[in-house]
Formats: C-alpha cells, sequence, structure tokens
C-alpha cells in the first residue's frame, strides 16, 4: 500500500497515494496506523485526495483505528474525500462519527 | 478473469519481450526493474503469479524469494525462477525456497507459456477443490448465512438475492424470522470486509440478531429500535466483535394488519416506487453500523405500502461498479436503473435479474430484498 506520512508539528498527515483503497490494502493500512498509535500517535489526519473508490473492508480499518483511538483521548480527521465517497458516508451515517473536512488546513485548525 | 503477473528483472529488454508475449496470452502483466519496485507494487496488488530474474544489483532474487517467504501475505503467491544462471547448484537453491519451478532464460517463449498456463490452471483447480471442501463442510454444518427460502405471507411476497465476490462466501446476510403468524422480521446484514473473514464473522452477527428479537418478543417487545439498542450493546460488549463492525437493516412486516416497520444500522437507504407520484422514495435512518459505540442512537419508522408496491433493501455492493477500470460507488445510478425499470413495468423477478445484469463488473457481495405488499 502506498502511503506517504509526513509530521506537521505534533499531527501525523497519511496521504493514502492508491486509486483503490480495498481489501488487500485495508489490513496493511490498519497495522500501520496502529502501529502509529502504539508509538504515542494521537492526533492524525488521513487524506484521501488520490482515492477514487473505497470498500467496505477498508472502511472497517477505518472505523476500528478511530474506535482504538478515541479512548486514547486521540482525534482522526478525515479530508478531502471525493464526492461518491462522502455521499456514502452521508448515507451511512458515518458522517455523524468521522470528523470530515475539505482540506489539510481545515483539519490542522481542529487540533 | 485475467490472471495477474508480477514479472521482475533489471533487464528493461527482457521484461518489454515478456510483458509483450504474456499480454497477447491473455495475462495482466506488471512490471519491476528491482525487488524494491516489485515489492512496492505488491504492497498495492496481489498477483496470481511472480516470475523473477535471479541476477539483480542490491537484492537478488533469492533475496526477494527470501523475504516473500518471511510474510504471510505474500508467502503463497506460486513464485516462478526465470534466469540465465542455470547452474546445478543454484537451479536447487531456487528449488528449495519453494519456488515451483526454475526456467532456462533460453527456453523457448512457448514453453514458457505452456508452463505458466499449466501451473497457472493447477493453482485455480487446486483452489477451486479447496473451495469446494469448505463448502461441503459448511453445508454439512447448516452453516448459511443466506436462507434457502423467503416464508409465503399473506400480504407480502419476498424476493431475494445474493451474488457473492468471486465465486466465495462473503460479509453479506439474509435472514427472515417468522415469530408468529402474524410477525415475521426481514433481516439484511452486511460485514464491513470480504470474503471468508466476513463471512465467519457474519454467523456471530446473525446469532446475536436472532436471539434479540426472540427476547424482545418473548417480552411482547415489537419496537425494532429497542431490539437495536440491545442487538448494539451486545455486540459492543463482545470483546471478539472488538474490530469488526455490521450494517443491518431491519424490517418488520405484520402480516394481519399489512404494516411496515423499519430500522437501520449505518445501511443504505430503504428504497419504495411510490405507484401514485411515480417516483422512488427513500428511508434512511438515523442508527449508525453495530458496535461501534454503546448508544448507536437507533429510530425506527413506519413506511406506508400501498398494494402493489415494493420495498427494496439493498447492501453496499449493489451500488458499487467498475467501469473502464475504474471502481466507484454511486447509489444514484442503482436508483436510476430501478426507476428506470419500474416506469417500464417491468415484474419483479425481472427487476431483480436485470440490476445483477446490468453491472459492468462486480467489486462485492452484492444482495437484494424486494418485498412486494399485496
Amino acid at each position: 500500500m502506498n502511503v506517504k506520512a509526513q509530521h506537521i508539528d505534533d499531527v501525523l498527515v497519511l496521504i493514502i497515494e492508491d486509486r483503490d483503497a480495498n481489501l488487500v490494502k485495508s489490513g496493511p493500512f490498519k497495522e500501520l496506523v496502529f502501529n502509529e498509535i502504539n508509538e504515542g500517535a494521537r492526533k492524525i489526519v488521513i487524506s484521501f485526495e488520490h482515492v477514487d473508490y473505497l470498500d467496505s473492508s477498508f472502511l472497517g480499518s477505518l472505523v476500528a483505528i478511530l474506535k482504538n483511538l478515541l479512548p486514547l483521548e486521540g482525534k482522526l480527521v478525515l479530508v478531502k474525500l471525493n464526492d461518491d465517497i462522502q455521499n456514502l458516508f452521508e448515507m451511512t451515517r458515518l458522517d455523524k462519527i468521522f470528523n470530515l473536512k475539505n482540506s489539510l488546513e481545515t483539519a490542522l485548525k481542529e487540533f | 478473469m485475467n490472471r495477474t503477473i508480477l514479472l521482475v528483472d533489471d533487464d528493461i529488454f527482457q521484461l518489454k519481450l515478456f510483458e509483450k508475449l504474456l499480454s497477447s496470452n491473455g495475462y495482466n502483466c506488471k512490471i519491476a526493474l528491482s525487488v524494491a519496485e516489485a515489492e512496492e507494487i505488491l504492497h498495492s496488488e496481489k498477483p496470481d503469479l511472480i516470475i523473477s530474474d535471479y541476477e539483480m544489483p542490491d537484492k537478488n532474487g533469492f533475496d526477494f524469494r527470501r523475504r516473500l517467504l518471511e510474510r504471510d501475505m505474500f508467502k503463497n503467491i506460486p513464485f516462478l525462477f526465470l534466469t540465465s544462471v542455470n547452474d546445478t547448484a543454484s537451479v536447487q537453491q531456487g528449488l528449495d525456497l519453494k519456488a515451483i519451478d526454475y526456467i532456462a532464460k533460453n527456453t523457448p517463449a512457448k514453453h514458457v507459456l505452456s508452463k505458466i498456463d499449466n501451473l497457472l490452471q493447477a493453482v485455480r483447480e487446486h483452489y477451486e477443490r479447496s473451495l469446494g471442501e469448505i463448502k461441503g463442510v459448511a453445508e454439512k454444518l447448516n452453516l448459511r448465512n443466506i436462507p434457502r427460502q423467503a416464508p409465503v405471507l399473506k400480504s407480502f411476497e419476498i424476493s431475494y438475492f445474493n451474488q457473492t465476490f468471486q465465486n466465495q462466501p462473503g460479509g453479506d446476510f439474509i435472514d427472515f424470522i417468522r415469530v408468529s403468524d402474524r410477525y415475521t422480521f426481514v433481516v439484511l446484514g452486511d460485514v464491513m470486509g470480504k470474503k471468508w473473514g466476513a463471512w465467519f464473522f457474519s454467523f456471530s452477527f446473525l446469532s446475536y440478531i436472532r436471539s434479540a428479537i426472540r427476547l424482545c418478543v418473548y417480552d411482547e417487545n415489537y419496537s425494532l429500535s429497542e431490539i437495536m439498542n440491545k442487538l448494539n450493546r451486545v455486540v459492543y460488549a463482545d470483546e471478539l466483535l472488538s474490530d469488526i463492525f455490521s450494517t443491518l437493516s431491519l424490517v418488520l412486516l405484520d402480516d394481519q394488519d399489512g404494516i411496515v416497520s423499519y430500522a437501520g444500522a449505518g445501511d443504505l437507504p430503504l428504497l419504495k416506487f411510490d405507484k401514485e407520484k411515480e417516483s422512488l422514495q427513500h428511508y434512511q435512518s438515523q442508527g449508525i453500523l453495530l458496535g461501534f459505540t454503546d448508544d448507536g442512537s437507533y429510530d425506527e419508522m413506519t413506511i406506508q405500502m400501498e398494494d402493489g408496491e415494493e420495498l427494496y433493501l439493498v447492501s453496499d455492493g449493489m451500488m458499487d461498479f467498475e467501469a473502464g477500470g475504474k471502481t466507484r460507488s454511486d447509489i444514484e445510478l442503482l436508483k436510476e436503473k430501478l426507476y428506470t425499470l419500474k416506469k417500464n413495468g417491468e415484474s419483479l423477478e425481472s427487476i431483480k435479474d436485470k440490476l445483477f445484469d446490468k453491472h459492468v463488473s462486480q467489486v462485492d457481495d452484492c444482495s437484494i430484498i424486494i418485498i412486494k405488499k399485496l
């Protein structure tokens, strides 16, 4: 899975560089973020600017990441979801549990 | 479905030659000029076969093979060496690294192609045999997350269809729980994930759903929001399901009075073709997916249905499409198709068939339940 990681102050920004975020990538991605959380990451932004499609396996990984982060008083912000994915989040009420932002700049203001 | 082969060689001429040979014989090819490039490709796509050269700068083919064997995700991908280093010791070393074959680069292209065809055919047959055995065992144990038939009711006709992804059981599950002559619960759920992992966990969710419904009904409680809240709390408390989530559409049919009630958990909206307005209505619940939090804010609603109207419950696979190498989720496209079929007066069976036929390419389990008011 192609993920670009960068730190902006104490915020970990992960940019998914694949077009399809699917079953093959969901496991390694969850493992990657869980490792970061174990090493102390509490403020995380995930950018979907390159992602066209998100399947239910990857969605499940995102929910698991959020569920693990919340008891640690961590925060997760998802940015730059395309219209289809944004629509999927709204239709399935995932927009009620995830913090969704249009840009990295607005995401960083959440912390 | 085209098989994907990952070719690894530092000689771009050789790579292009084999890519052309394999592509013209129906294979998808990914090419890498180094082990590092190959590993990058493997992180985004799992090929059906890896063919690697031995002599490469930095890491050679044996190093590559050893690294793959250390990773559970990659160690079972069939692996071939295709190289000009053909001394007995090297061939033996390659085969000792669990490579399926060690082919000399000067082997005629036709022979190489036949070896690859035979190998992938053998892998496919082995896979089909194993799958058949598992399916056989599941059948014997009566493990099914899709029922054999729908109940026959007086006021409603239920029709349903499920298409698994790549012929493997998946996370979509359907159930019809007839608790009395009057009441029947209709269940459509989708465990997040695909294939066997999601299939396995669907039984945990199904058991909890059946229990929650039965326990509430014993207390004369037919409130869907209360059933959903109790169910969610049990799922949330189950440590085995702590990272596993499921959507759920739960519909209660009152066969005596013809009333339809609905509650949802992170599911797609229910759709109904309104006969009078000739438009597609959608019904969206407020509940979030099962197991995320102990308070899922579940609500319920009554859906008014006139005689002859149909209500559609769909899983997310029904709105995922692949066209031109691009995958996307588009519920509007699904609604458009459904609307056109209804406007054209298509029968219930025909709607079910055409919704599946129209998929350019399926990328997930697909399930639909159609409830027709009689």
